[in-house]
């Protein structure tokens, strides 16, 4: 090993530090910008059933109702999340949800489960998730199939 | 005097090469062209995180060596004590 590969092998670790620091204050300006993520249905969407998870990369958002409270559980901790249902005529009723114990579980008390009661039934939502960095919306259908 | 400036003048041109290299191997190909290498697969991993994980680094050690051998070069061409 010459003079120059031992000087390169000082100098390496060097670089590989500030390489490091300049990568996580590229990340950290990235992640810092709003950036708007659209979800889409996995599948069939039955909120009745528990059986409607949204998805977009490793963020999943998984949406039930049981005996009028609508739950929403996702992978990643949320800020806040808001359901919006949506009438024939486009009108949307928010229901912003409450944290329950931690922030990956959120609820409300919602219409939803009268709305989609019977077998067949069919109703619009809208989704807003907010998350450090950026929001995560959804608009999709739930129906009922059993 | 003229050797010397001159031998200088192609260390600096090497050192900006290998840094330019380093520089495309962990930025470009580790984080700012990430999601396109993904889109492609190495051992089962996914291209642009190799990149970050462990390919620049055997880029670096690449680099390192490659350095050494035409500095070794330099050296005989200018008649360097080494």
């Amino acid at each position: 090993m010459n003079k120059h590969v031992k000087l390169a092998f000082m100098v390496a670790p060097i670089l590989a530090i500030v390489g490091f620091i300049a990568a996580d204050f590229y990340k950290e300006s990235e992640a810092a910008k709003d950036k708007i993520v659209q979800l889409v249905t996995q599948g069939h969407c039955d909120i009745v059933n528990k059986s409607c998870v949204l998805v977009s990369g490793e963020f999943k958002v998984n949406v039930s109702d049981e005996a009028g409270v609508t739950e929403v559980n996702s992978t990643f901790p949320l800020d806040s999340a808001t359901l919006f249902l949506v009438d024939k005529n486009n009108k949307m009723t928010p229901y912003p949800l409450g944290m329950i114990k931690n922030p990956y579980y959120w609820r409300n008390n919602t219409p939803l489960g009268q709305l989609l009661a019977n077998k067949g039934a069919s109703q619009k939502l809208r989704l807003i998730a907010k998350i450090k960095g950026g929001q995560y919306i959804s608009e999709f259908s739930s129906q009922t199939v059993k | 005097m003229e050797n010397k400036e001159k031998y200088w003048q192609e260390n600096l041109r090497l050192i900006f090469i290998c840094l330019a290299i380093w520089f495309f191997v962990s930025f470009g190909l580790g984080l700012l062209l990430v999601e396109p290498l993904n889109e492609f697969r190495l051992g089962g991993y996914k291209l642009g995180f190799w990149f970050a994980q462990q390919g620049s680094i055997y880029a670096f050690l690449g680099l390192i060596f490659w350095y050494g051998a035409k500095m070794n070069k330099l050296d005989k061409k200018y008649d360097v004590e080494s």
